[in-house]
């Protein structure tokens, strides 16, 4: 959970432009979400499956994509035998497992894969260039920024009720839910507070515009994966 | 009063809508259930109106409910639903801020019924059960849920549903408010945070 949501920190230039990464998200997700399983639509979910696997593959992260792989066979198993075998309760089950597993895999793992390629600044300038407003960055990054801090201090405070033994199972649900979210509201305006000081020292909100160093820039790799994502778009919209 | 968005505000509505991401989806996780399902965007509401109500205590600036609206739009059409969830959002967004306006953000009888109006957002992600989307997203549901989950979501949803569903949202998204309100009454005024 925490790695998945937030930008990677520093380092080389991205794999991929940040523009052609967020259009492959929209797309893939686009098409593994609503897309049916049949006809064309299989072949174009197929397809947007191998793109975060070999993403992973080039970033040489083997580990996870077998895992990727082996999920994805799995719910492929689920979809095309087992639900055809069993009924009622079961085959319930199973839908629900293989639906969430193949529908919401691959769009998540290319959001992985972007956050952990992509540097808050070359997200910024990406979406500089395409001239989407400062009052829409900022927020954005914050917020990326800020997924993991909730699930950290979300973490910090069921420990903090451990400690003390109030135990979750006792309460009502809406005591329980005042136990949690509380806390989690109390720091969430602290970290607020202290990222817009922090981020008022650093320059940001001058009337000057902030210069930077990470280099941007469309390459033939994005060019090639923006024209196939093309192709699926248009017959995904066609069929 | 100040007329521009600040730095400031801007990182409030990133972070709060973080927050608000997050409890929508945990409370969310319901939606499983067939029934809960076409109920889910009531459920949110009602929960989700706690960090709103906190997010409309910070807000003080006109714009910052519309852009958090917006960047929801995108985070929903993010999750595959049909391009009109941007406008429903944006729209709900932009009703609210201009509810709060009158008051100049400061009534906390406005901030509840804005909460409620902003909460009609959600309907964008029930959007595809209803209508044109209809037919093609049962299909796709059968195909990938089964058809014991299609057939019970096909049967509770007729298009009357969907208005239905937006009163349900917006009576939601007021209980929310008010439970927001109780809670920052509780909590936040004593802590000098609200």
């Amino acid at each position: 959970m925490q790695a998945v949501i937030s930008f990677k920190e520093s380092g080389g230039r991205a794999t991929l432009d940040p523009r052609t990464s967020i259009l492959s998200i929209f797309v893939i997700s686009m098409v593994m979400i609503g897309g049916g399983l049949s006809g064309v639509e299989y072949w174009l979910r197929l397809f947007c499956c191998l793109i975060p696997f070999v993403f992973l593959v080039t970033v040489h992260n083997y580990q996870f994509a077998a895992i990727y792989l082996g999920l994805y066979l799995f719910s492929a198993v689920i979809e095309g035998a087992v639900i055809q075998l069993t009924s009622g309760g079961w085959n319930l089950l199973f839908v629900i497992v293989a639906g969430i597993i193949s529908r919401f895999l691959a769009p998540m793992v290319m959001g992985y894969c972007v956050m952990q390629s992509t540097t808050v600044s070359e997200f910024v300038t990406a979406m500089e260039r395409i001239h989407v407003p400062q009052v829409i960055t900022i927020p954005l990054s914050v917020m990326f920024r800020f997924f993991p801090t909730i699930s950290e201090e979300n973490k910090a405070v069921s420990e903090a009720m451990r400690m003390r033994q109030i135990s979750g199972k006792k309460q009502s649900l809406i005591k329980k839910m005042e136990y949690e979210l509380v806390p989690v509201m109390m720091s969430t305006v602290r970290i607020a507070d202290e990222l817009s000081q922090a981020s008022l020292t650093k320059g940001l909100g001058g009337d000057i515009k902030r210069t930077h160093i990470c280099e941007v820039g469309l390459r033939i790799r994005d060019y090639v994966l923006m024209l196939f994502l093309l192709v699926v778009t248009v017959l995904f919209v066609v069929y | 009063m100040k007329n521009k968005l600040t730095v400031k505000d801007l990182i409030n509505i990133g972070v709060f809508t973080a927050l608000y991401i997050v409890v929508f989806f945990v409370s969310s996780f319901i939606g499983y259930v067939p029934i809960f399902m076409v109920l889910l965007p009531v459920i949110c509401a009602v929960v989700v109106g706690i960090p709103f109500m906190l997010f409309l205590s910070k807000v003080h600036t006109f714009g910052m409910v519309t852009v958090m609206s917006i960047i929801l739009g995108f985070f929903a059409m993010l999750l595959g639903r049909p391009w009109p969830v941007l406008f429903i959002a944006v729209a709900a967004g932009v009703v609210a801020e201009l509810l709060l306006k009158i008051k100049d953000y400061k009534s906390i009888k406005m901030a509840i019924i804005g909460s409620g109006v902003f909460s009609i957002w959600m309907m964008g992600m029930t959007l595809p059960m209803f209508f044109g989307y209809r037919e093609p997203y049962f299909e796709s549901i059968r195909a990938g849920y089964g058809d014991t989950f299609a057939d019970t979501l096909y049967a509770i949803t007729p298009d009357w549903m969907f208005f239905v569903l937006i009163v349900l949202c917006v009576v939601g998204g007021i209980l929310g408010g008010l439970l927001g309100a109780a809670v920052l009454k509780k909590h936040f005024k004593k802590a000098g945070m609200a």
